[in-house]
């Protein structure tokens, strides 16, 4: 199988950050797993197995096990390494070598965790990385390999992954560094050391988890991949497996002797190599991994349900589909045009095991499209770029979470804007109530500032939201106004009930209007500093529920999406 | 939401920065005369108050963000600078006129958002969007923070 090399590369990355493959599978509902290793408890994390057959892949044994892992089944494993698993679920695998899909709970415990030879390289890694799912790289017994082995078909170009993987094993300690920017992002769970977003596969997995059952092998890695390479989102034509960061993934590129660094944004140039190693001899499975492994998330989830197919069918499926992914993702990344929207569809539908295996022809054409891509991508600057793109579209993805109201926006130049939007008016809305605490009668002097941080740290219903800008217009009267009622009925005004605002503003309707011209007098150096929180304010004022002069979004949403 | 995060940790940003600025705050209030305030006092103390929730938040933050320790420095260095600075874009706003934030184009946006972001200037832009990222999560996190403490003065 054309997947065994990449996966072999895979494996081996995987093994390195054989935590993250555990904590892929932490979106999977799946029964612990015993991990070997770090005793982590595996979710079923498909690429959890993926990960520990990766360690396998470095014996050259690599597919079969992958697929198994992928699947995250222990059945897939138990197929694999019939000796070596000691797969918690029952279920028969059929496949001796292979490719099982087993069952998606993908609780795999092997029972020799050969990769410790191969954990060398990435023990750093490994200890970085949380392994919250599964945190066991299982590596079957070496000796188990030899039956994988034969279905490799090119063994040859599996051996030089191997050869070319230990490179990883330096870079394996990238991945964390990669991924620990992303772990505050979105508080989701990120990988530590792959760099796979755990917060991918949650969001993602669900979504995609019904297909995850055709997943097979490959399709596996590249949801390890893709969950490690989240981050990096750059292994567009690495094949490798979910391996917690590009590493995996350059497995497939691995043979080409590039070492993908584990770090995220640093490793554009090595992504680039890598994608360039796994275009050219990597068999089409390879590439669709990779492919597939952009994709957040969601893959992921897929492959492990698509762990109960057929080895055969998803090595055919993956082969094929692979490559179209691949394809696709280098066709959309080249376009530049849909970013994660189209990538997004085509992995997944690329991916989509639960179709069936797809007609191996138009996979075959999209192969031979990748390679003919590949041929132009080999240049080090188009992958360097492609790889530079999959990463922006990637974090691209994550602002779009972040910022309310961007799910429906598509493409990356009206989501710069949303976003600008996004901080602007964040920015002003901190204008506003700085101005607004600086304008209040200063109480807290007996105000214990326990009480209140206790109180804010609380997470209470703010209904001061929606009233806050309005009550721009009130604070101006106690400003200049040196009536105490006028300023009591401001400060009263302030409150942050909108109820109360408008009862204030009903009953100090007279002295208001005062108050209201006041702002014309402002001094000068309000200008520069209130201009645009004047503008908000007296802008919401008028149209609460319109988006303000600057196009934010207006408080009531604000507070909605906050 | 908040209430599983803040119970078990103390230490999150949120609740750091709130110890930071109310504290920050007590202090400029204390600095309040009783007669009401001129205008120029408001606005100087908004300008305080505006810092603080600044510095609290940067400081919250720590050094693991690039915008926040963009952000520090321009504060610690930048008062001096940060008037020049500003005085300088005014005079190119005059000359060149105000930039549209509608400009075109991906990179158009990104120099728009490296303005907006502290320290965004001397980044790529990919990591240009994990700070953006991670700044638009802290910003939230600081209005959230404010408009509670602004409800508690206001009502109490």
């Amino acid at each position: 199988m054309d997947m065994v090399g990449g996966d072999k590369d895979k494996f081996e990355l995987e093994s390195r950050n054989e935590e993250d493959p555990m904590n892929f599978a932490a979106p999977s509902p799946s029964p612990s797993v015993d991990w070997r290793f770090g005793g982590l408890v595996p979710t079923g994390n498909p690429m959890a197995v993926s990960k520990g057959s990766t360690s396998m892949v470095v014996d050259s044994f690599g597919p079969t096990l992958w697929d198994q892992s992928q699947t995250a089944n222990p059945q897939n494993l138990g197929g694999l390494f019939s000796d070596i698993n000691n797969v918690q679920n029952s279920a028969g695998n059929s496949d001796t070598l292979g490719i099982r899909k087993g069952t998606p709970a993908a609780v795999v415990t092997l029972p020799r965790i050969d990769h410790k030879t191969f954990d060398m390289g990435w023990n750093p890694t490994s200890s970085v990385l949380n392994l919250k799912g599964g945190g066991g790289i299982f590596l079957p017994g070496n000796g188990m390999l030899p039956q994988s082995l034969s279905q490799f078909p090119a063994d040859s170009a599996f051996i030089e992954r191997a050869a070319r993987f230990s490179c990883f094993n330096v870079n394996g300690g990238n991945f964390s560094d990669m991924v620990n920017p992303l772990e505050s992002m979105g508080g989701t769970n990120y990988f530590r050391g792959g760099g796979m977003m755990q917060e991918v596969f949650g969001g993602n997995g669900q979504s995609h988890s019904q297909k995850n059952e055709v997943m097979n092998v490959d399709e596996a890695f590249k949801d390890v991949s893709m969950s490690v390479g989240e981050h990096e989102h750059d292994h567009g034509a690495t094949g490798g497996g979910g391996s917690p960061l590009k590493n995996v993934r350059s497995h497939d590129e691995a043979k080409q002797g590039i070492g993908v660094g584990g770090s995220g944004p640093g490793n554009d140039s090595d992504e680039a190599e890598f994608s360039t190693a796994g275009g050219q001899d990597e068999p089409s499975v390879l590439e669709g991994t990779t492919g597939g492994e952009r994709f957040a998330g969601g893959l992921e989830s897929k492959k492990r349900k698509r762990s109960e197919q057929d080895t055969e069918l998803d090595l055919a499926k993956v082969g094929p589909q692979q490559p179209g992914e691949s394809a696709k993702d280098d066709t959309e990344i080249q376009q530049n045009g849909d970013q994660k929207p189209t990538s997004t569809t085509n992995k997944s539908s690329g991916k989509h095991g639960k179709q069936g295996s797809q007609a191996s022809d138009p996979p075959k054409e999209e192969y031979i499209h990748i390679r003919a891509r590949r041929g132009q991508a080999t240049n080090s600057h188009s992958l360097a770029e492609r790889v530079r793109r999959e990463k922006i579209s990637e974090r691209m993805k994550f602002l779009q979470d972040l910022v309310p109201g961007c799910s429906k926006v598509t493409g990356k130049a009206v989501m710069l804007d949303e976003i600008i939007n996004y901080v602007q008016s964040l920015q002003r809305q901190v204008e506003f109530l700085s101005m607004k605490l600086a304008t209040v009668n200063p109480r807290l002097d007996f105000n214990v500032e326990g009480l209140l941080s206790k109180d804010i740290l609380q997470s209470r219903a703010g209904p001061s939201t929606l009233g806050f800008l309005p009550d721009m217009p009130m604070a101006y009267p106690p400003l200049h106004s040196s009536q105490q009622g006028l300023i009591r009925a401001g400060l009263s005004g302030l409150g942050s009930s909108s109820d109360l605002h408008r009862r204030t503003i009903n009953s100090q309707l007279t002295p208001m209007t005062g108050g209201f011209k006041e702002p014309t007098r402002l001094p000068n150096v309000w200008e520069d500093e209130l201009h645009n929180v004047v503008q908000m304010s007296y802008g919401t004022s008028a149209t609460p529920n319109s988006q303000d002069v600057d196009g934010s979004l207006p408080p009531g949403h604000m507070k909605v999406e906050l | 939401m908040n209430s599983k995060r803040f119970s078990p940790t103390s230490s999150t940003i949120k609740s750091r920065f709130t110890r930071r600025f109310l504290r920050a705050l007590l202090k400029i209030n204390r600095q309040r005369t009783r007669t009401p305030s001129s205008p120029m006092e408001i606005c100087q103390r908004y300008l305080k108050v505006k810092l603080a929730a600044d510095v609290s938040m940067a400081s919250a933050v720590g050094s693991r963000r690039a915008w926040s320790r963009a952000m520090l420095a321009k504060i610690r260095h930048g008062v001096r600078a940060g008037s020049t600075s500003s005085l300088a874009m005014r005079k190119r706003k005059i000359y060149h006129g105000k930039k549209s934030t509608k400009e075109v184009g991906i990179v158009g946006n990104a120099k728009v958002l490296r303005k907006l972001v502290p320290g965004g200037e001397a980044m790529d832009t990919c990591s240009l969007l994990d700070e953006t990222f991670h700044y638009i999560k802290c910003l939230s996190t600081q209005v959230k923070v404010m408009t509670r403490i602004a409800d508690q003065i206001c009502s109490t």
